[in-house]
């Protein structure tokens, strides 16, 4: 009894502080969204306690008042963000899964090595370097620079202010988040799995699609979540190289909190960008079950 | 007979991370007739599972090359090999079930799910696996994936099939089970097998053929008995069973014991050893010329079947017999004479630094 007793009271020592910590920082937050998203925009910012579902209508096409009203750009912002965050996802898979299986099979001094390269970035501000792509990317960038150096273009490409920019921005910066859990998964391959279906007359294709992809899906699903979330959010990389072009829902959401002090509405966007992840994060779970019943 | 697999003055040298060279197969040469069953015998890291490597195409040589059925293997990638392989730490596929894992080999030739079942059953019936194929692998004993790395090898009826001490996790009577399928699968398939064990009586028990290997060489490749009754040199010699070695002057027709007893010898003047099995040693007097030996019994041990004694002799140190245990057992200490016949004695032309 007392033995049971001071093991909850170990582990409530244990868990208690971070407990308490994200209900306050968490939770709370996050409850203080979903209530104010159903709330009227007050005159002078803030909010004011009468309910509505008309933010929400606003974005999903029920609104008709004379300053709640349906605008189908929302919407359309919304899926572009979708879209945009899923092109990030899968160029920086792409681009990951090879140099996480190169660096893998590196000797072990050159491999940490690697990996800190990879982790390299985030010792710089990320405004730094978002501003250094557009040094590269605008008409008098270098890569247009040198394109016309070449003689391949004539006149600037529009590279910067384009989905372009913005999936090329998103994909350098969210590319650790990919390439970590995906190298832990491919880490741990192991190689003589690879020769023992090669020995029973699998080509490198077939091995790679009947071996090496279901062995590393755990990494490839947890890469492209934890890509996918910060990457359907973001508002950074839209504002510095998407420019007014290519909004995402991250900066309308800014915009609804900081320029057009609309809480309410802002809070109903950021609950739909909730509402996307949780779906995700839902069909993942049944993925990795029926993975594991297989 | 024609042969199946050959292997001609093959070379391998790794280099190993502290930054000098491995001579790990040092001019191998080794032909295996059709449907032959040659085991690879040596000490660890010889170069035996570096052999099989080369056979299955994982790894190229410096030098040398692999022939099988009449074509050279040098251009053709492992998984264009007619060959495969129960590798020494079972490589399975731990995504699959087991019934996946079987069935890989006809999966990948394309062929239907209803053959791909049956076959699967038919090969798990063999290793004594039935009604598993849903497991998973890490829900498996040790034995029972080494079972299934073997019917995954076989399922996709291969010409040659290269086994890496693939008995090694079973108990002796599976074991023993295992040995009596394996050879009987052997002789009805119509297979060549190159298998590797550290098991010498697995090695005498199951083999066509023995290559013993030393250093990345071959030492010798014979049938079990001509091996053991007349190994090449001293390294087989030792290697294989248990044997007492006793150096012997030659003088062209005689040759003489370091304690001055002489047997028939017509062969070349020079030293050489006399290799007495200890089992050819006994207490009763053989017919015809024989050499006796004197001593202490210094320890015997009882296997159940016989006693092993250690004689203790002034002229050769420690000599061993192996004596049928009918009752009779030798008292330590006590002062005997072993005999054995001094007819048809093997010498091995080398002698001990
Ligand atoms: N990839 C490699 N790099 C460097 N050295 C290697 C490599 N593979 C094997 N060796 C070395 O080559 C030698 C032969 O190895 P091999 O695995 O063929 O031995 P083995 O006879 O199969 O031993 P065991 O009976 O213990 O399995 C060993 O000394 C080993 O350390
Ligand atoms: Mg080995």
């Amino acid at each position: 009894m007392s033995l049971t007793r001071r093991k909850l009271l170990h582990l409530l020592g244990l868990l208690g502080a971070p407990t308490v910590f994200l209900l306050i920082f968490f939770f709370g937050p996050l409850v203080i969204m979903l209530v104010y998203s159903f709330l009227t925009p007050g005159i002078y910012g803030g909010v004011d306690w009468i309910f509505s579902h008309l933010n929400y209508g606003r974005i999903l096409g029920w609104a008709d008042t004379r300053y709640e009203k349906f605008d189908p750009v929302y919407l359309a912002i919304f899926l572009r963000s979708l879209r945009l965050a899923t092109l990030t996802v899968a160029t920086s898979l792409i681009v990951s899964y090879p140099a996480a299986f190169w660096i893998s099979r590196m000797r072990p001094g050159r491999r940490d090595f690697a990996i800190f390269l990879v982790t390299l970035p985030f010792f710089v501000s990320l405004i730094v370097r978002l501003f250094a792509w557009v040094l590269i990317l605008r008409p008098t960038g270098f890569l247009n620079q040198g394109l016309m150096g070449i003689g391949l273009t004539s006149e600037p490409i529009e590279f910067l202010y384009t989905d372009f920019a913005v999936v090329l921005g998103m994909t350098y910066v969210f590319i650790p988040f990919m390439f970590l859990p995906l190298y832990s998964s491919i880490e741990k391959l192991d190689m003589a799995q690879l020769e023992a279906s090669s020995d029973l007359g699998a080509t490198r294709l077939q091995t790679f699609r009947k071996v090496v992809l279901p062995a590393t899906m755990p990494g490839i699903i947890g890469g492209s979540i934890i890509t996918f979330i910060p990457a359907l959010g973001n508002f950074i990389v839209p504002s510095v190289l998407g420019g007014a072009k290519v909004l995402m829902i991250g900066n309308l959401i800014e915009q609804q909190f900081l320029s057009a002090r609309n809480w309410p509405f802002g809070s109903a966007l950021a609950m739909m960008v909730m509402t996307a992840v949780l779906v995700l994060l839902i069909v993942q779970l049944r993925l990795t079950r029926r993975g594991e019943h297989a | 007979m024609p042969s199946h697999l050959e292997i001609i003055n093959a070379r391998k040298a790794f280099r190993t991370p502290e930054g000098g060279r491995l001579i790990a197969l040092d001019g191998i040469s080794l032909r295996l007739a059709t449907a032959e069953f040659v085991t690879l015998l040596g000490p660890s890291g010889c170069g035996k599972t570096t052999l099989l490597r080369t056979i299955s195409g994982f790894e190229t040589l410096d030098d040398g090359d692999v022939v099988i059925d009449g074509i050279a293997m040098t251009q053709t990638p492992a998984h264009r090999r007619p060959v495969n392989t129960v590798f020494q730490r079972y490589a399975l596929f731990d995504h699959m079930n087991v019934a996946r894992n079987v069935g890989y080999a006809l999966e990948i030739a394309g062929r239907d799910k209803r053959e791909i079942r049956t076959r699967v059953g038919e090969m798990l019936e063999l290793v004594g696996l039935t009604g598993m194929e849903k497991r998973s692998i890490s829900q498996l004993s040790g034995g029972q994936q080494q079972r299934v790395a073997l019917a995954r090898a076989l399922a996709g009826k291969p010409k040659l099939l290269l086994l890496d001490e693939p008995l090694s996790a079973l108990d002796k009577n599976l074991r023993q089970k295992m040995q009596h399928e394996l050879k009987t699968i052997q002789r009805e398939l119509g297979i060549g097998f190159v298998f590797v064990t550290h098991d010498q009586e697995e090695a005498l028990t199951m083999s066509d053929r023995i290559a013993v290997l030393a250093h990345g060489q071959i030492q010798q490749v014979e049938p079990p008995s001509v091996l053991y009754q007349r190994p090449a040199n001293l390294f087989t010699a030792d290697f294989l069973g248990e044997s007492n070695l006793l150096r012997a002057t030659l003088d062209g027709s005689q040759a003489r014991l370091s304690d001055g007893q002489t047997f028939d010898a017509p062969r070349a003047a020079g030293e050489a050893t006399l290799l007495l099995r200890p089992e050819s040693l006994g207490f009763a007097v053989p017919e015809g010329p024989k050499l006796s030996f004197t001593g202490r019994i210094r320890e015997t041990y009882y296997s159940g079947k016989d006693h092993q004694i250690e004689l203790e002799t002034l002229a050769f140190g420690t000599i061993r017999a192996v004596i049928r245990a009918n009752g009779t057992v030798p008292e330590i200490g006590r002062e005997v004479t072993l005999h054995a016949s001094a007819t048809g004695l093997h010498l091995i032309d080398e002698v001990a630094p």
